[in-house]
């Protein structure tokens, strides 16, 4: 039962799925979103430090 | 000098590691979860689902497990023990490594609040699989609700059907189009995705999210309301800096014995939780868009099975 996309379809579909996450994170973060695991993981952890040094608190 | 978040995803992988190799069922969910599954999110905390069968020897673990020399404590007050029988009622336990700057939070979970299948079946390597981190993620907080579809569009892009629960971005609903695309018995499961195509997707999809949030902030109030009692009781105990983990446990484990029913939510009713959200829905949303809500008994079933 998983669905195979048909690549015109995915293609599309990848467009709507960046778009979303532009409206609901931002340029920057999309970008991010769809890095590699490893890039996106390095930018979180940069995300991070960089906010405990500025003496963000958070939740 | 604060820890890394290098340091801090090194400590909580290392932790999972020595808890599974111990025969601890557990796995890494929520903010640290969403970046593996490509939503990134920067959290200091570490919120892990633990099987309640394993709760014991999670508790010996932690009791060892050191962060630059300190072992743990229990984080705040209001925090019930890390003990099976209220870990199968819903109940959450909290721990903190508090010294000079080096921080580092656990949240612990018996039950994944409003997962609608075992968790325990579906990790992916050190985290809860997509499906259950998603649903953990509707809760009465705006900010949660695009990680909810970022992860259900990445299910969908994947394959995996099941991402077409967790989309709640109109757009991308009608871009996936599950009215045409989706399997019977989903749409079954969430009448709305019928609507993709029709224009009375807006209102029906913001009454789904209103009901989802209305859940949540009464299944809130009702743990709030059944922790006063220990919250009183444990507050006399005035229990000294450096008291060993082990200590604080006991303690705990006597307040709520006493003072912390096990499951309150069963207690409550799920019937009376639907109905008193259906009820403050009704508030605030027209009857129609409120005729496609979906059917969240299948979220509520594994409280006490």
């Amino acid at each position: 039962r998983k669905i195979v996309w048909p690549p015109a379809v995915r293609r599309k579909l990848r467009r709507a799925i960046y778009d979303f996450h532009v409206r609901a994170f931002g340029e920057e973060m999309a970008r991010v979103n769809f890095l590699p695991l490893k890039e996106r993981r390095r930018y979180v952890a940069e995300m991070y430090d960089h906010a405990v040094r500025k003496g963000v608190k958070f939740d | 000098m604060s820890l890394t978040y290098a340091e801090l995803e090194r400590f909580y992988e290392d932790l999972v590691a020595r808890a599974r190799s111990r025969g601890v069922v557990c796995a890494i969910t929520s903010g640290m979860a969403c970046v593996a599954f490509g939503v990134a999110q920067s959290t200091q905390d570490c919120d892990l689902l633990c099987a309640p069968d394993s709760t014991g020897k999670l508790l010996d673990l932690l009791s060892e497990t050191k962060l630059e020399g300190h072992p743990p404590d229990y984080r705040g007050r209001m925090t019930p023990p890390l003990d099976a029988r209220w870990f199968r009622g819903g109940w959450t336990s909290h721990f903190a490594w508090e010294r000079l700057g080096s921080e580092a939070y656990l949240d612990i979970f018996g039950l994944a609040p409003r997962g609608s299948s075992p968790w325990e079946a579906e990790i992916r390597g050190f985290y809860a699989g997509p499906h259950t981190v998603a649903e953990m993620k509707r809760t009465n907080r705006a900010k949660d609700w695009p990680f909810v579809t970022a992860i259900g569009a990445r299910m969908l892009a994947a394959g995996d059907p099941r991402g077409w629960l967790h989309i709640y971005d109109e757009t991308l609903l009608r871009a996936f189009d599950g009215a045409a695309h989706a399997p019977e018995d989903l749409l079954k499961r969430r009448p709305i995705l019928e609507l993709a195509k029709d224009s009375r997707l807006r209102p029906a999809l913001h009454a789904e999210i209103q009901f989802w949030h209305e859940l949540d902030r009464i299944r809130l109030h009702i743990y709030e309301r059944a922790v006063r009692p220990y919250w009183t009781a444990l507050r006399k105990s005035r229990l000294p800096s450096g008291t060993p983990l082990a200590v604080q446990h006991a303690i705990r484990v006597r307040c709520a014995e006493n003072h912390l029913p096990v499951d309150p939510l069963r207690d409550y009713g799920v019937d009376r939780l639907m109905a008193e959200a259906r009820e403050a829905l009704a508030q605030m949303v027209h009857p129609s868009a409120a005729a496609w809500l979906p059917d969240v008994r299948g979220h509520f079933k594994l409280y006490s099975e």
